[in-house]
């Protein structure tokens, strides 16, 4: 149980900073939406772990429900981190062609 | 032979001590020089203007790849018929630019590359000969199919053909890679002739060849 309050304050803990950054409009509200869920749904699992244990043994799985999750987190992140890998490469292409195009028309 | 405007594309990085000296010796073999200051911090900028030559100046450093890139970008609006890449730091001999352009001249060749391993001797540091080039020959072979003498040579001349055919997109210094990749994806004619290299530093760190194969499947990934 003390686990599981544990878990359950860091969401709190994440929520609070969503709430407060949405109020300094420092997050737009796709990705507000994106992460209220997000830890919403981490909230519902911590407390639903022995109904994930099932599932997840009715699926054949040897782990844990928490393993689970774990091993599910760590794959998410990863995607994630390359998705945003991908986005910077853009980012800083279209920053090339700004800086370019200005060169180029410093000159005519 | 018809004549055809051979325009340098010069890319410079904070190259204060060497600009003036490479300038003077690249102005009497070619039609014009084309300097992208990639900026620079120090009086790159100032010291290329004086000169009297094209100058053409990224507000915030962008690479060695972005900076050709732009030069590329200026010889096709101006028509130039052959492009030569040559370095800001003096490794280069310019009176090897006759030899490079001249397969493309008498059309033989799309584009030139020179290679410090077909007979010319450079003093390459020992390092850098046997550990860093095989593996970026390794890395050339391996993510894009391509076995050159020298797989990372900066110093080349492309035809007008292949000027519009490549456009670089790796800002870095992963650019040499992916020209040679392009001009076999491409089919243009391509020829090697031996150049020396003058080694003043190093060059590319070690962790900077590992840079390279990163920006290499990125470009692969993204391609």
């Amino acid at each position: 149980m003390f686990q599981r309050i544990l878990a359950l304050i860091i969401v709190l803990f994440f929520l609070s900073r969503l709430f407060w950054q949405k109020r300094k409009k420092q997050i737009g509200a796709n990705e507000f939406i994106f992460w209220l869920i997000f830890w919403c749904l981490v909230g519902v699992l911590i407390f639903n772990l022995k109904q994930i244990d099932r599932i997840v043994a009715f699926l054949g799985f040897s782990a844990s429900g928490i393993d689970i999750l774990l091993y599910l987190g760590i794959a998410v992140l990863f995607y994630f981190i390359f998705r945003l890998r991908l986005r910077l490469e853009k980012m800083e292409k279209d920053i090339t062609t700004i800086v370019r195009n200005m060169a180029l028309k410093d000159k005519k | 032979m018809e004549h055809k405007k051979i325009m340098a594309v010069i890319p410079a990085y904070n190259e204060e001590k060497n600009i003036i000296d490479v300038i003077d010796k690249v102005k009497s073999v070619v039609d014009e020089i084309v300097i992208i200051d990639d900026g620079s911090k120090d009086k790159t900028f100032d010291l290329a203007q004086k000169q009297g030559v094209t100058v053409l100046r990224h507000l915030i450093n962008r690479g060695q790849g972005a900076a050709l890139e732009t030069g590329d970008q200026y010889a096709r609006e101006q028509g130039a018929d052959i492009v030569v890449h040559f370095d800001a730091d003096g490794q280069f001999l310019a009176e090897e630019i006759k030899d490079i352009i001249e397969p493309i001249e008498k059309e033989e060749a799309d584009v030139v590359f020179g290679s410090r391993f077909l007979g010319k001797k450079s003093e390459i540091p020992i390092i850098k000969e046997k550990i860093i080039i095989p593996l970026a020959a390794l890395a050339n072979k391996i993510l894009i199919n391509v076995s050159l003498t020298d797989p990372q040579s900066g110093f080349r001349a492309l035809s007008k053909k292949a000027l519009e055919k490549i456009r670089i997109e790796n800002e870095g210094m992963a650019h040499n890679s992916e020209i040679q990749y392009k001009v076999f994806k491409n089919n243009l004619k391509v020829k090697e002739i031996p150049i020396k290299v003058i080694y003043r530093h190093f060059g590319q760190p070690f962790h900077g060849g590992f840079k390279i194969i990163k920006d290499l499947l990125l470009f692969r990934l993204m391609e």
